[in-house]
């Protein structure tokens, strides 16, 4: 092919392949072999956690037994007992049913209200930005604690409370890092281009600024996986959240630092779990980012 | 540009009565009060503390005594601990917390931005995988989870440093440690994406193509272009650090503001409450201000209309 | 290991040298040496002796307020009484009354009305004499309604201490305090009240210098404004970190005081605690400030106290609200509730199974029996109460304050119900300011609580059943009850008064809304070089009586008595 046609590419691709961005990248992705694991191993601990009362041999996670105590991990618990005898490898399964829920739920909605409120923000400039700016610094610096335990006070303790709790605060630094990069991005020759094209503002910011913005935001997205999950053992502590004798990866994480001088088997276990998590999240963050990154297109045919 | 600074600074104030207002209001509404404990007091002293206090008063009326207070700084004493000023709390409480902060952040920056600048353009070598694993190890150890462990490993096993409080330097450094790693992974991501970001530029293939050597070009083009994201996220993040992190200092015993914060909000001390998170929302604010003008420091094509 | 190890140190010692200045010599803990590397182990953590007489301890929670008059927790407490002395001191072992500033007293036939007798040559920090005029003039401030003293219920056993407090009475002269000269202070009661001498031990009863609250205000309790008359003063203060005191030279006893200097941390987290105790930048955790789940590993040092601690850890049924309003339901939950399983298992022995709501005995108190275990009479009850074999009983929330050792213990327990009675019970944590709203407003089905006596006597715990009591909370009212707690307040017979609150706490644990589980124990550390420290009922201790034995290893470890503190 010859180096004109290279250049054409860059500049239109949908036309010459018929392939739209998602697809496109949606193909990519699945070449990246490190995503597709990470997102493979996500699908098993998820379909794993969602299947746990149907396990067999996993035992009853509320099933105590005072005199056994806490024991380090054996054959009959491989994870070890928690102080009231129950088995940790059954509590570690079934807690990630919430963790993975709010995990992913509480991240994404984050993501969505942070980076609209930030590209808007961004791109509008002037006045509507300094306003947009404030109401961020606003809720920033309103004490967190309050506004849940008034959430607990004005709403009953559901589900979708949790999720409110959770996305109250975690969309600000995603907004604000995401107007940073559009007000850098703005000034850029492909948005006047976009511009000169006749494109609608809301197409130019969602179309062709945000996607240029993927990096960090993606980035900023699988490091607020486990802030959010942890932050729900925080939620906990207020009265939202998990109650006992349920459990999440964040209240045994938080629960078990604790006594982690005598029986650090319980910080372990529920912390690889966050840890692997964490990890596949990123190997898939990064596999998207790679993928949807319109400047890399190397692939053409 | 100053037209620009100016307008910033006149929006502190409508901001701050808002977050002052909602503030205000907020402790009030939540249920329990300042003098609710577990034994009960004699119903004088609560009449009488009410009246000191001025809750016996209708809620408008306290609430424009607070601004008229407010507005000179002078945030009344601590419900908890009457025989304290709020504002003397903070003046001691606060250098503490900068201390902690500020070292962490500096340490958190000079080893996280070399590890994101490496990371981007080492990327998928084993040196990026290294890296970025190391720093993800940062945020998926909570705290709480951290800081025991090093008091365990370095402090009572090793006898390298102290267990806890805030005396002597050799104090400092689990405390720092423990923070920073928190900031480290984000600020290593955030650099490395920033980094990549930037290095598949026009103007950066131009600078190689002008045959400038490859350190130049990272360090002098690209750097300050790929560490936006990190000040984007350094302006909330460092008046979070300064605020004091609860978990830190609960686990090291240091005396910074965090603790202070949560103390007050469990025990419902009104002043207090309002006293530190209006400091706080100034810090914040002005960190705020000070990143959107780093942003056209770093990139001559922003304007800040 | 060892090279990296003495660079380390040395590098950190010259850091110091750098950069420290003179900081003082707390933190930084030295390796046992070799040889003393077995005796070592008998103790937690390091137990080299400091080269000074400054004795270090974690007070715990940041002191609210610590002006004697207005101090109201334990921390607060501990501050005041090592600066200020009353009356009486308690004894290092029982709590009895010793002579503090006064070295005799005397009462009536018909216990109403006591004498004190101060020393002679008793000196305020500035020089100024303490005067019987300084103990009548503080208790009168506590009492006086502008005051606002949280603690101001602990005079009302004086004549008209309430009525002057709760605003009836405006004459504060008609109150029975009176100091006819300045050695002299004669005290009238209204009801004989044969704990009255121990009351003065507590610290709403220290005396307090009138000319320099006057001066300073709210602002006298700052170093270099403050004025105290105990055996050590205060030199510093830094908030949420600690406090200094120093020897007091104006001290009546000064010359057996053995410390030259008390520094108190306010450390909150209880594992921060046990780790400055173990690396020895502490000499004493106060009890509660080691975690619970420690207990049982740290059982086997010799530097680990143990002992039973003045309060009871209950639960609170609220009886206004259905079915608790029924006692059957109520003594069906308290026989269904297997307290030594608790208390062993899950506790691990480190609290005591407790069916009563008095806790360690009494001089002259009997309990009456306690509720025990009894699931075949448990389910009776509740057949009785109509809900046989739990058919039918509605879902009831067992709340707390959120906390580890709360939750274990309410999931214990909602277990318990489950298998003996057949019901579901929810677990709703809330955090601390909620959780108090709750219970004062009687708005939860049954909570947990706790109460921790303030003085040796049954009426502290028996009078939680009081009708309308501000720290009932139960909405419980029972005239037969209150009648009999009248009776024998007003009774003049010791014999005949712990009877008849026998009495009265066997109805209480009859009918009443209250699930005793577990009595509380003294867990703290101490190092084996610090004497004159023991576990004591209330957790009190005066430092005076306290010092740092250089010589340790070689004496025998001696249980400190007030005869022997001076050997």
């Amino acid at each position: 092919m010859s180096v004109a046609a290279l250049g054409r590419v860059a500049v239109a691709p949908a036309a010459e392949h018929g392939a739209s961005l998602w697809s496109d990248a949606w193909r990519r992705l699945g070449r990246n072999r490190a995503a597709v694991t990470a997102g493979v191993f996500l699908a098993v601990m998820a379909a794993l956690t969602v299947a746990a009362p149907w396990l067999p041999g996993l035992a009853d996670p509320t099933l105590q037994d005072l005199r056994l105590g806490a024991v380090p991990p054996s054959p009959q618990h491989w994870f070890g007992t928690d102080e009231l005898g129950r088995d940790l490898l059954s509590r570690v399964v079934y807690g990630g049913r919430i963790s993975m829920l709010v995990g992913l739920v509480g991240t994404l909605v984050s993501l969505v209200i942070g980076v609209t409120w930030g590209a808007v923000a961004g791109y509008a400039g002037g006045r509507v930005d300094d306003f947009m700016m404030r109401v961020v610094d606003i809720l920033y610096a309103l004490p967190y604690i309050f506004l849940v335990i008034l959430l607990l006070v004005l709403f009953s303790k559901t589900l979708i409370m949790l999720f409110v709790a959770l996305g109250l605060v975690q969309w600000l630094t995603m907004a604000r890092i995401v107007r940073g990069q559009v007000l850098s991005l703005k000034t850029q020759t492909f948005v006047e281009a976009a511009r000169a094209l006749g494109a609608p503002d809301a197409a130019i910011v969602f179309r062709h600024i945000v996607p240029n913005t993927l990096g960090p935001v993606i980035v900023y997205t699988t490091l607020t996986v486990p802030a959010v999950i942890l932050q729900e053992a925080f939620l906990s502590f207020l009265g939202l959240g998990v109650q006992p004798p349920a459990a999440s990866w964040g209240t045994l994480v938080s629960n078990g630092s604790q006594v982690i001088a005598l029986f650090p088997w319980l910080v372990i276990f529920p912390g690889i779990a966050l840890s692997l998590t964490l990890l596949c999240f990123n190997f898939l963050g990064d596999g998207l980012r790679d993928a949807l990154d319109p400047q890399d297109r190397r692939d053409v045919a | 540009m100053t037209t620009f600074i100016l307008r910033r600074v006149l929006l502190f104030v409508p901001t701050l009565w808002a977050i002052a207002t909602l503030t205000f209001f907020m402790v009030r509404l939540a249920p329990g009060g300042p003098f609710l404990a577990e034994r009960d007091i004699p119903a004088a002293a609560r009449a009488q503390l009410a009246h000191t206090y001025g809750l016996d008063q209708p809620l408008t009326a306290q609430y424009t005594r607070f601004l008229a207070n407010a507005v000179r700084l002078d945030f009344g004493p601590s419900y908890k601990f009457p025989a304290r000023q709020v504002r003397e709390i903070i003046a001691e409480a606060f250098p503490v917390s900068l201390e902690l902060g500020v070292w962490a952040l500096l340490l958190a920056l000079l080893v996280g931005v070399p590890i994101g600048v490496i990371a981007a353009v080492r990327q998928n070598t084993a040196a990026d995988t290294a890296a970025m694993g190391l720093a993800l190890a940062g945020v998926s150890i909570p705290n709480y989870v951290l800081g025991p462990t090093l008091v365990l490993g370095l402090s009572l096993s090793l006898f390298l440093f102290p267990p806890a409080l805030w005396q002597g330097p050799e104090s400092r450094v689990l405390p720092v440690l423990t923070l920073a790693t928190t900031y480290v992974a984000y600020i290593a991501r955030l650099t490395r994406a920033g980094m990549l970001e930037v290095l598949r530029q026009d103007f950066v293939r131009t600078a190689r193509a002008k045959g400038l050597a490859e350190r130049a070009v990272v360090m002098k083009h690209a750097l300050k272009l790929g560490v936006l994201p990190v000040v984007s996220y350094l302006g909330p993040a460092s008046a979070g650090v300064i605020m004091g992190s609860l978990v830190v200092e609960k686990i090291f015993a240091v005396p910074g503001l965090g603790r202070h914060l949560v103390n007050a909000a469990f025990n419902r001390d009104y002043t207090l409450v309002t006293g530190i998170v209006l400091f706080y929302a100034g810090f914040l604010m002005t960190f705020n201000l000070l990143v959107d003008i780093a942003y056209t420091r770093l990139d001559p094509r922003i304007e800040l209309s | 290991m060892m090279p990296v190890r003495a660079w380390a140190r040395a590098a950190l010692l010259a850091a110091v040298a750098l950069g420290a200045g003179c900081r003082n010599t707390g933190p930084a803990a030295a390796p046992p040496a070799a040889h003393t590397a077995a005796l070592e182990r008998r103790y937690f953590g390091d137990s080299s002796p400091p080269s000074d007489n400054t004795f270090r301890f974690n007070n715990g929670a940041e002191p609210e307020i610590y002006d004697p008059g207005l101090a109201v927790g334990q921390p607060d407490g501990r501050v005041c009484r090592i600066m200020f002395e009353g009356l009486t001191v308690p004894d290092p072992v029982t709590l009895a009354p010793l002579p503090g500033q006064a070295e005799r007293w005397e009462s009536t036939p018909d216990g109403l009305t006591y004498t004190f007798h101060l020393r002679r040559g008793l000196a305020w920090t500035d020089g100024a004499p303490v005067t019987a005029g300084d103990f009548a003039w503080s208790w009168l401030r506590v009492l006086r309604p502008a005051t606002a003293a949280r603690y101001a219920s602990m005079l009302y056993p004086i004549a008209n201490a309430e009525a002057y407090n709760n605003g009836t009475l405006a004459d504060s002269t008609q109150v029975g305090i009176r100091a006819p000269d300045d050695s002299t202070l004669v005290v009238r009661l209204s009801h004989p009240t044969p704990y009255f001498v121990f009351m003065t031990e507590f610290y709403t009863y220290l005396p307090v210098p009138r000319r320099v609250i006057e001066r300073y205000g709210s602002q006298w309790t700052r170093p270099g404004n403050i004025v105290s008359n105990g055996p050590f003063s205060l030199v510093e203060w830094r908030q949420a970190d600690h406090f200094t005191f120093v020897k007091s030279r104006t001290y009546w006893d000064a010359a057996n005081v053995r410390l030259d200097k008390v520094i108190a941390y306010s450390v909150e987290d209880l594992n921060t605690s046990v780790n400055l105790y173990k690396a020895g930048a502490i000499h004493w955790t106060t009890s509660g400030y080691v975690p619970s789940q420690f207990i049982p590993y740290l059982m086997q040092f010799e530097d680990f106290q143990h002992g039973r601690y003045h309060g009871v850890y209950f639960y609170s049924v609220n009886v206004t609200r259905k079915p608790l309003d029924n006692p059957w339901v109520r003594r069906a939950l308290n026989y269904a509730i297997d307290r030594d399983a608790i208390a062993n298992d899950l506790l691990k022995r480190t609290r005591d199974p407790w069916g009563n709501m008095t806790p360690i005995p009494y001089a002259g108190y009997e309990h009456p029996p306690g509720l025990t275990y009894d699931p075949v009479r448990a389910r009776e009850c509740l057949a009785r109460a109509g809900f046989p074999d739990g058919r039918g009983f509605p879902k009831v929330a067992i709340l707390f304050n959120t906390s580890e050792d709360h939750r274990r213990l309410a999931e214990a327990i909602q277990a318990m119900w489950k298998q003996v009675l057949h019901i579901d019970v929810e677990l709703s944590n809330q955090e601390w300011g909620s959780y108090l709203e709750a219970t004062t407003t009687l708005h939860y089905d049954i909570a947990r609580r706790s109460w921790i006596g303030d003085y040796l006597d049954p009426t502290t715990f028996l009078g939680l059943g009081v009708s309308n009591d501000g720290n009932n909370r139960t909405g419980w009212s029972n005239p037969r009850y209150d009648a009999l707690l009248h009776a024998a307040a007003a009774e003049p017979d010791p014999v005949k008064r712990m009877r008849t609150l026998r009495d009265a706490e066997a109805l209480l644990l009859d009918e009443g809304p209250f699930i005793p589980v577990y009595h509380y124990t003294i867990n703290d550390l101490v190092k084996p070089y610090v004497r004159g420290i023991q576990p004591t009922a209330l957790d009190t201790h005066d430092l005076k009586f306290v010092w740092i034995d250089h010589g340790f290893r070689r004496n025998a470890p001696a249980v400190a008595t007030a005869g022997n503190q001076g050997q």
